[in-house]
Parts: C-alpha cells; sequence; structure tokens
C-alpha cells in the first residue's frame, strides 16, 4: 500500500519533507517512526489525514500521515 | 491615585485641551498631575471621548478597539523568550493591564532571545525588569508581577492568557487552570528554527493536552534562535489581540507551525 509521510521541524533535519512510502498491509505509525530512526521520546503529535493517532495504530492505503516534533521551549 | 477619580474633571480638561483627535502624553500626563488622577483614568476617558493617545495612533485601531485593549487584562505566564517579547509587544499595542509571572533571574544564556536581558540585568528578576521597563513603553500600563510560580492568582480577571513556559507539565497545568476559569489561553512554544502557536481548547480537542500527552519532558534546555522567538511571540501576540477585539481565528481548529528554516507557515487544521 502507498502511504505519503510528512514530517515537521527538525525530524526534516537529514531526512524529508514528504515522501511517499511503499509500504506492507498492517505497518503501524511507530513502525514508520522507528523506520526513520526517530527516538520515540521526540514525538510530540501524530496524526492520519488530519486526525490525531498513535504509535499502534495501522496505516491503511492512501493515507497522508504527518509526524510532529515536540517543541517546547519558552 | 486619587480615591475618587474626579470623571467630570477630567471631561472637562479633555474637551479644553485636546484639539483634533489625538491627545499627546504630555497633555495626558499634565491633566493627570493637575487632577490628581492616574494617567490610566485620563486616557481611557480620552479613548471614550474619541481622542486617541499618539503612542498608539500608528496601530490604526479604532477608539472603541484601542479603549478595549486599554480595559483589557492579560496575564503573561513564564516571562523569558516567548513571554517578554509578548510583553513588549502587548504594551505597545497598548493592553490596559499585564499580569506577569516568572520565578526566575536572568543569566547570560538567556542573552540570545530574551527582549529585556541585557548584560546590566543579569540575576535581576525577569518580572521585576519588566516592571520597570514596560511602563517606559506604556505608561498608563498597570502591571502586577509575580515572582513565583504561576497559581490561580496569575491569572486572576484576565481576557486572556499567554502561555509562554517551557515545561509540558506546567503548561498542561495551565490548560487545566484556564479551562476551570473559562479564559482562552494562547499556546505558543519554540525550538530552533521552529515553533507553534494555538489556541488551547477549540472545538477539534484540547490543543495542550494532545501535544503533551505523555508526559516526557526534554533532557535538556531546548535551542532556541532569536528570529524564531520573535516571530512565534508576534504570532502569539496577534492571537491574543485578535481574541481581545472578537475578530475571530482560523486557529481555532488547529494550529500554526512555522519554520524560519524552510521559511514554511503551516496552519495545521484538524478534522472533528
Amino acid at each position: 500500500m502507498q502511504v505519503q509521510v510528512k514530517l515537521f521541524a527538525f525530524f526534516r533535519e537529514g531526512r524529508f519533507i514528504k515522501e511517499d512510502r511503499e509500504l506492507p498491509e498492517g505497518t503501524t505509525a511507530g513502525t514508520i517512526v522507528d523506520e526513520l530512526g526517530i527516538d520515540r521520546e521526540e514525538v510530540g503529535v501524530l496524526m492520519i489525514n488530519s486526525r490525531h493517532c498513535k504509535f499502534e495504530t495501522v496505516l491503511q492505503e492512501g493515507d497522508i500521515y504527518a509526524i510532529f516534533p515536540v517543541i517546547g521551549g519558552g | 491615585m486619587a480615591v475618587a477619580e474626579p470623571q467630570q474633571a477630567i471631561l472637562s480638561a479633555l474637551r479644553k485641551e485636546v484639539q483634533g483627535d489625538t491627545i499627546s502624553l504630555a497633555v495626558a500626563q499634565g491633566i493627570a498631575n493637575q487632577l490628581n488622577c492616574s494617567l490610566r483614568s485620563v486616557e481611557t476617558m480620552a479613548l471614550e471621548l474619541g481622542f486617541t493617545p499618539q503612542r498608539h495612533i500608528r496601530n490604526g485601531l479604532s477608539c472603541n478597539e484601542q479603549l478595549s485593549l486599554m480595559e483589557s487584562t492579560v496575564a503573561i505566564i513564564g516571562c523569558g523568550g516567548l513571554g517578554g517579547r509578548c510583553a513588549e509587544l502587548l504594551a505597545r499595542l497598548g493592553v490596559g493591564h499585564l499580569i506577569i509571572t516568572d520565578p526566575d533571574s536572568f543569566s547570560e544564556s538567556n542573552l540570545n532571545r530574551q527582549i529585556f536581558c541585557s548584560t546590566q540585568n543579569l540575576q535581576c528578576n525577569k518580572v521585576d525588569v519588566l516592571a520597570r521597563e514596560l511602563p517606559l513603553i506604556h505608561p498608563a500600563l498597570q502591571i502586577s508581577p509575580h515572582c513565583k510560580c504561576f497559581d490561580k492568582n496569575s491569572v486572576e480577571n484576565s481576557a486572556v492568557v499567554v502561555d509562554a513556559l517551557d515545561s509540558g507539565e506546567a503548561r498542561k497545568r495551565l490548560s487545566t487552570l484556564c479551562s476551570s476559569k473559562a479564559i482562552p489561553l494562547v499556546h505558543a512554544a519554540v525550538n530552533s528554527w521552529y515553533g507553534k502557536v494555538g489556541i488551547d481548547k477549540q472545538r477539534t480537542g484540547p490543543l495542550i493536552e494532545d501535544h503533551y500527552s505523555q508526559n516526557k519532558e526534554l533532557k535538556k534546555a531546548p535551542t532556541v534562535l532569536p528570529m524564531t522567538v520573535a516571530l512565534v511571540a508576534a504570532l502569539q501576540v496577534a492571537e491574543v489581540c485578535k481574541l481581545i477585539l472578537n475578530c475571530g481565528s482560523s486557529l481555532d481548529q488547529g494550529w500554526l507551525q512555522t519554520d524560519l528554516l524552510d521559511n514554511e507557515y503551516i496552519p495545521i487544521h484538524l478534522k472533528d
């Protein structure tokens, strides 16, 4: 299945802004985070098709999956 | 300030001394001195009569809008990078009362981004420095400084609260406090080239709870560039201003993500 992965803020550094990925059925949101070498502790918000999701959420064909880091400075 | 302010006397003095539709600080201060009342009372009445203080004329707002700002209290929680910039902008805008809360003093590592931090005031309490500097920008400004961690007194009677904290846990506590008092909370956060701004409670759900849900604190203080702070604080104050003036906001269904490295300004719209 095809899923578009979008990265934000410093998650883009050394990676990409957005990328279409061919993924096996059953791939979870957390698997992509791990494959990208992103520390789960640094993840702030995960969204699929503009709705919040969790690491355990299973991606579907055509999903747009966005990964935002925790931004916490004031 | 006199116990009973001579409203009628202020009115007469304004009608006598003000020509055109603006009032200079010198004239307003002169009336206040002459009648032993506060500058704030004179300028508030001037706005009611349609005279704009000259330091606010380039805002281009109507007298009614400027009066709404003058009669509003904004609480700023955290007076570091974002909070200091917000305080400065809100004073220039003409907000009449700022409650500022921060337990910390300025340190050398604040010099890169905190507008009121200088080599002259290192180790000084942040709120004390702001309380000294802000009236030089907006002399009619009432300031309530709290040199401590925030509590319910830090948001008392405020029209809007500014979240300029640097801890997810503290942000969530502030969100709960504002929610219990039904006060809108404008959230912002910065890191390196990146920032975000949003209004906490929205119809698509709680913003701060969603963004800091995992109880994770940053392992070390984030790096923050001064340009990011200036940009994000400006966006945060724009949201405060729109809330006070009832202008509405496109951020009521998500948040705005900013990226100065890629020059992106990305509204994130959440679906219901």
